[in-house]
C-alpha cells in the first residue's frame, strides 16, 4: 500500500513537472510586410497565441485572419476579402517542433539560435515550412523572434493583375511573442 | 471666353473634385468607428463561447467580422504592451485559461483596468474569431447605460 502511494506520488510529481514546462502567450506579435515596385504594405497582428513546450520543443501558432490591422482600410478590406478570403479561411496556424533542443537550455538566460520543422496553414493550404530564429531566456520569460518569406503562391492567394506590381510574390513575415510559464 | 473652352474647364474641374472624392472616401477611407458602430448581436459572454466550441464553422458565418455586445463577469484585466485585454473566462486548456477576450480601443484603457475582477461588463468589439482556444473580440468599448 505505502508503494502504491509513493508511486502515485511521483507520477503526480513527473505530470505537474511536464505540464509546468509550457509557456505560452496570448498576445504575441506577426507582422507582414509586402516592398513591391510600386508599393509597400504592412499589417501587424498583436493577438496571436502562441504556446511552447520545453520538454517536447512543441511550438504552436494561431493566427486569425481578421485580427491583422493595416494603416489603410481599404487595403485591409481587399486583404479580407479578395486575397486570404478570411470569412472562408479565417485562421491560420503553425504547428512545429525545435530540430535543435540540445542546443538551448531554457533554464539560463541567454539567446539561442533555433531551428523548427513544421506545417503552416494559410488560405486552407497546408505547407512544410522549416525556419530559423531565436529563442531569448530573459529571467523566466521566453522571447521567440524569427523573419522569413513565404510565397503566395504556395498558398494559392492570387494577384489581380491590375495590382501586380503593388504586391510583392514573397512577403516577409516577423514573429515576435514573449513566452510566460502556464500559471 | 468661347462656348467650347468653358465646357473643357468645367469638365475638368469636375473631374478634379471626383478624383478628390473617390481618393478621400474610397482609397484612403478611414477605418470603421467601431465605438459608434450599433451592435450586431447582444448576448451572454458565455452564450457566444459556447456556440464558437460547439460549430467554429457555423459560428464564424454568424459574428465573424460583426461587432457583438456581450455581457459577463470579467475573470481577469491584462495589460500588455500599450494593450489592455478583458478576458472572460470558462475553461482550463492547453492555452491556461481559455474563454473570451477583447482587447480595448486605447481611450479605454485607463478606465478598464480600474475594473474588479467578477464586476459584471458590457462590452462591444468586433469579432475576429475564435482560434480554438478564446473567442477574440478587438476594438472594445464599455457599454453604459
Amino acid at each position: 500500500m505505502k508503494n502504491l502511494i509513493k508511486l502515485a506520488f511521483i507520477l503526480l510529481m513527473i505530470s505537474n513537472s511536464a505540464f509546468a514546462q509550457k509557456y505560452i502567450t496570448k498576445n504575441g506579435h506577426i507582422s507582414f510586410f509586402s516592398d513591391a515596385p510600386s508599393e509597400k504594405i504592412e499589417a501587424k497582428n498583436n493577438q496571436v497565441s502562441t504556446a511552447l513546450d520545453i520538454t517536447t520543443g512543441d511550438l504552436v501558432f494561431k493566427v486569425l485572419i481578421k485580427s491583422f490591422e493595416f494603416k489603410n482600410a481599404l487595403m485591409q478590406e481587399h486583404f479580407n476579402e479578395n486575397y486570404l478570403e478570411s470569412n472562408k479561411f479565417p485562421n491560420a496556424t503553425y504547428k512545429g517542433k525545435i530540430t535543435n533542443p540540445k542546443e538551448i537550455d531554457f533554464t539560463k538566460n541567454g539567446k539561442y539560435k533555433a531551428n523548427v520543422e513544421g506545417e503552416m496553414t494559410i488560405h486552407g493550404v497546408t505547407k512544410k515550412e522549416n525556419h530559423a530564429g531565436v529563442f531569448e531566456v530573459k529571467d523566466g520569460k521566453i522571447i521567440a523572434s524569427s523573419k522569413f518569406f513565404i510565397a503566395l503562391k504556395d498558398y494559392n492567394i492570387e494577384k489581380p493583375k491590375m495590382v501586380l506590381n503593388n504586391i510583392a510574390d514573397k512577403i516577409e513575415i516577423t514573429v515576435e511573442v514573449s513566452l510566460e510559464k502556464i500559471k | 471666353m468661347k462656348k467650347w473652352l468653358k465646357i473643357i474647364l468645367i469638365l475638368f474641374a469636375i473631374g478634379i473634385i471626383a478624383a478628390g472624392l473617390v481618393y478621400k472616401f474610397y482609397i484612403n477611407k478611414a477605418h470603421p468607428d467601431y465605438e459608434k458602430l450599433p451592435a450586431d448581436f447582444k448576448m451572454k459572454a458565455e452564450v457566444i463561447y459556447n456556440e464558437y466550441v460547439k460549430d467554429k464553422k457555423a459560428s464564424d458565418s454568424i459574428y465573424n467580422g460583426k461587432v457583438v455586445e456581450i455581457s459577463g463577469n470579467v475573470a481577469k484585466i491584462e495589460s500588455v504592451d500599450t494593450l489592455v485585454v478583458v478576458t472572460f473566462v470558462f475553461k482550463q486548456g492547453d492555452f491556461g485559461d481559455e474563454g473570451i477576450r477583447c482587447t480595448m480601443l486605447p481611450k479605454y484603457n485607463e478606465e478598464t483596468k480600474k475594473i474588479a475582477t467578477g464586476t459584471e461588463v458590457k462590452i462591444k468589439g468586433f469579432c475576429s474569431g475564435y482560434n480554438d482556444t478564446d473567442v477574440i473580440l478587438e476594438k472594445g468599448s464599455l457599454v453604459k447605460e
